[in-house]
């Protein structure tokens, strides 16, 4: 088992090296900072002063090098457009995305499993025809038009709901939280649906066809023929066990929900890691790309590597063939 | 971290009747060091927060600031500023000389982005607390109109920071806080979400606004900045798209206040020999004209611009110093004309390679692929390579190009700015011609660019600039196109002054 472990984690070490590297090698196609970080009236002189203070003047393998050997000590360099250390922004700016990730997830959670049990459930009927049919519209519909919509009709047309940004913040021990006022819930809503949406269909549909495929069981049949109540069986018996593969999901997916936010967050000038990362590319600010880049694959890779040691957990035949 | 509770708190303590204004930008000012990047956005920005010696005026004339007079020394020697008493800085110390000396020192170091506004001049002379002398290699006529961007820091402040000279690589204290003269202080940062500021309450000059509190928030998606403006969240935004002015126009609650930049956008060439690009095509002036002849600019302004924008002629806009009005006459679309010079410059069966920003001027790419068509209508054959401008420069750089647009806003705004980096032949040494990406090269305007540097009598002065101005047009150096458009929003009870150098000036701003 040990061994096992360890060879994951050597693998998953491998990859986000492997990822690193190509991230870093695209850098040289973003373009070039220095003109962004020099005026009009700059020289020549000035271009390659700052490029060699700033190390792009040596070969990228180097750049990576030098990178990597900040990183582990934790230091992630200073961003070339705000002048501070990329740890301290990314840290500044994560509560953002993570409290935006939390609402949407258990948006998508709640909403995605009611309405999944009630599709199941309801076959046939006629509400759940139509929640199937305009879920498509949903999933369809790309969330840079969804959240626009939505600004839209909730922002300008109806003037409930602020048209971007977190409102106010609330500082708790070094995390800034929209939380805890009337305004920052207020912005969470319109962001939160947006960025939820996707996942939220989704969920409804693995747990009804998850559902569907359990209620055929045999223990199902045998359980009704018990006289047992519907509610007894839908809840307590099918759900319980339709309930496996959707945590697994669930799991993975609130991995993608921080790494795809950007979109959402530039719709709504949501101050995330997205939007951080976004402006980044904008500015070619490498230190804070290859931060975020690195800290996202250190996230999909170590999800990953969890999941991998559970499974081999549960089923013990991996452990010898992988 | 406390700068969250404390801006609450702000938030919470104000009075009921307080004017407050927020306004979003585009891009926030990457720094609040006034001496660290030459750039649009943070100039701009500062300009409401420290002051330079002069300032510009509603019209974009130069006037007194922290200086309340001054005049050249002797034969063009230099120049005395004498400083206006009384100034404080926004955390309580005194102006005086020692300031102005140490801003020049620390605005025309090597670390500064802004040491080229220095570089005609020798020394800097305190000759009592109020009184400094400037003093030149050449006469310079221009030069109070250079420095209406040279902000004063106080020395002291500086020093107790830890900010003497500027950091772009590291940053510093001066970085994320600030202490000018100006009229509006900081009291909050964070760069990137939000900067609060609130007047300075010491300020020496007569208060003609009526704001208590301003916040600025960078929203960079247009749509989103709209639909704040709509909503009411903010007061101003800058720039509206100009697919949008037209809808706005009829909704009563908000303004669209329209204005003609100091860019001029134009086509470049490359006119260098041999070179990386072995296409040698541009050399002849007649494939330059052909190209001036072919694009037809008022269709573009109409179409694209939605009449938004203003033909030009020159480098300069007519609103600047120096505008040759001897040589105000475009070329002219001339489609004919354009194919009969396609035909003499052999342009005919070759491709001429095009590139693009298409983030960089508004409507870029659509501008571009406007004009590609039009060349092509007279006969040219022409492949457009449009880019995100940080890989756009760059290519530039490299000379990877036959052709390519630019657009050329004048710090000084002065005809004199673009013949130094656009016209002069490119000499690093010299630090000429720096932005001259097509290598375009003329002996006569390499003579008359220290001429007219140094020339105080305007007239003589103009004289050389309209010859500048005629050798260019006749020779079609560049192919100006247009003066990009200055297009605001505002809330209807918003009153405001906007300036062709698109700084947003908070003193102006009243709100009813």
């Amino acid at each position: 088992m040990l061994s096992y472990i360890i060879r994951r984690v050597g693998q998953s070490i491998l990859v986000l090296l492997i990822t690193g590297l190509v991230a870093f090698s695209m850098f040289r196609f973003v373009g070039d900072p220095i003109d962004n970080m020099l005026g009009q009236e700059r020289t020549m002189e000035d271009v390659e002063r700052l490029r060699a203070q700033l190390g792009l003047d040596q070969p990228f393998v180097v750049q990576y090098y030098r990178f990597l050997e900040q990183a582990l000590q934790g230091n992630f360099g200073v961003s070339f457009r705000q002048g501070r250390p990329v740890a301290e922004i990314l840290l500044e700016r994560a509560p953002a995305t993570l409290e935006l990730a939390a609402v949407s997830g258990l948006f998508a959670i709640v909403l995605g499993i009611a309405l999944g049990v009630f599709t199941a459930i309801r076959r046939n009927g006629f509400t759940a025809n139509f929640i199937m049919s305009a879920s498509l519209i949903g999933v369809s519909l790309p969330t840079f038009l969804i959240g626009i919509l939505l600004i839209y009709l909730f922002s300008v047309e109806l003037g409930w709901l602020p048209s971007f940004g977190r409102g106010e913040t609330v500082d708790v021990g070094g995390w800034s939280t929209g939380f805890l006022t009337e305004s920052g819930l207020r912005a969470l809503i319109l962001p939160s649906i947006t960025l939820g949406l996707y996942q939220m269909t989704l969920i409804m549909r693995l747990v009804r066809s998850e559902m569907l495929e359990v209620l055929r069981q045999d223990y199902i049949r045998f359980a009704k023929a018990r006289g047992l109540s519907d509610r007894v069986i839908n809840f307590r018996h099918a759900l319980k066990n339709t309930m496996v593969p959707v945590i697994t999901v669930i799991g993975l997916q609130l991995g993608s929900i921080i790494a795809f936010a950007i979109i959402t967050e530039t719709v709504f000038q949501w101050p995330g890691v997205g939007l951080l990362f976004i402006n980044a590319i904008q500015f070619v600010d490498i230190p804070v790309m290859a931060a975020y880049l690195m800290l996202i694959s250190v996230m999909f890779v170590g999800i990953n590597l969890l999941v991998d040691i559970l499974y081999a957990f549960i089923d013990p035949r991996l452990r010898v063939s992988a | 971290m406390l700068r969250f509770s404390t801006a609450l708190a702000l938030v919470l303590a104000l009075p009921a009747s307080a004017e407050e204004f927020n306004f979003a930008v585009t891009t926030d000012p990457q720094t609040m060091d006034p001496h660290a990047v030459n750039s649009a956005p943070v100039l701009g920005f500062l300009n409401n927060v420290y002051e330079g010696l002069v300032r510009r005026g509603k019209d974009m004339s130069i006037e007194p600031s922290l200086a309340v007079s001054w005049e050249p020394i002797g034969d063009g020697e230099g120049w005395r500023f004498n400083l206006r008493e009384g100034v404080t800085f926004q955390d309580g110390s005194a102006f005086n000389a020692d300031d102005v000396i140490f801003s020049y020192e620390r605005a025309s170091s090597e670390q500064a982005d802004t040491s080229s506004w220095f570089a005609p001049v020798s020394e800097v002379i305190r000759v009592d607390d109020f009184t400094v002398d400037i003093m030149t290699t050449a006469p310079n006529p221009i030069f109070p109109d250079s420095i209406a961007n040279w902000m004063m820091m106080d020395s002291g402040w500086a020093e107790a920071n830890d900010a003497v000279r500027p950091d772009k690589d590291q940053g510093n204290f001066a970085t994320l806080n600030a202490n000018g003269t100006g009229p509006f202080q900081i009291v909050s940062r964070q760069p990137d979400l939000s900067t609060v500021l609130e007047p300075h309450a010491g300020w020496w000059g007569d208060v003609e606004h009526n704001l208590t509190r301003v916040e600025m928030t960078p929203i960079q998606n247009p749509a989103t900045a709209l639909a704040a403006l709509l909503s009411g969240d903010v007061d101003f935004i800058n720039p509206v798209p100009i697919q949008d002015v037209a809808r706005l126009a009829g909704n009563p609650d908000v303004q669209v206040i329209q204005g003609i930049e100091a860019r001029v956008i134009m086509l470049g060439f490359d006119q260098q020999e041999g070179g990386p690009s072995t296409n040698d095509m541009f050399l002849d002036p007649a494939a330059r004209e052909a190209v001036a002849r072919a694009v037809n600019v008022p269709a573009i302004l109409q179409t694209i611009m939605r009449g938004n924008a203003e033909v030009a002629s020159q480098l300069v806009s007519p609103a600047m110093r120096g505008y040759s009005d001897a040589e105000a006459a475009p070329y002219g679309f001339d489609q004919d004309a354009a194919r009969a010079l396609v035909e003499e410059a052999g342009l005919a069966g070759q491709t001429i390679e095009f590139k693009c920003p298409n983030d960089r001027y508004l409507n870029d790419e659509a501008v571009c692929q406007a004009i590609t068509g039009m060349l092509a209508q007279a006969g040219m054959d022409v492949t457009l390579d449009a880019m995100p401008v940080s890989n756009y420069w760059p290519e530039l750089r490299a000379d990877n190009f036959d052709m390519y647009l630019l657009g050329w806003s004048p710090g000084t705004f002065d005809a004199e700015h673009p013949i130094r980096f656009l016209a002069s032949t490119p000499n690093e040494e010299k630090r000429l011609g720096s932005w001259n990406f097509g290598a375009y090269s003329n002996a006569r305007i390499d003579e008359l660019l220290p001429m007219i540097q140094s020339e105080i009598d305007e007239e003589a002065r103009q004289a050389m600039l309209d010859e500048v101005a005629g050798i260019m047009q006749d020779e079609v150096a560049y192919v100006p196109l247009y003066v990009q458009p200055l297009v605001w929003g505002a809330g209807a009870g918003i009153e405001l002054t906007q300036r062709p150098d698109n700084f947003f000036i908070l003193r102006w701003v009243t709100v009813n």
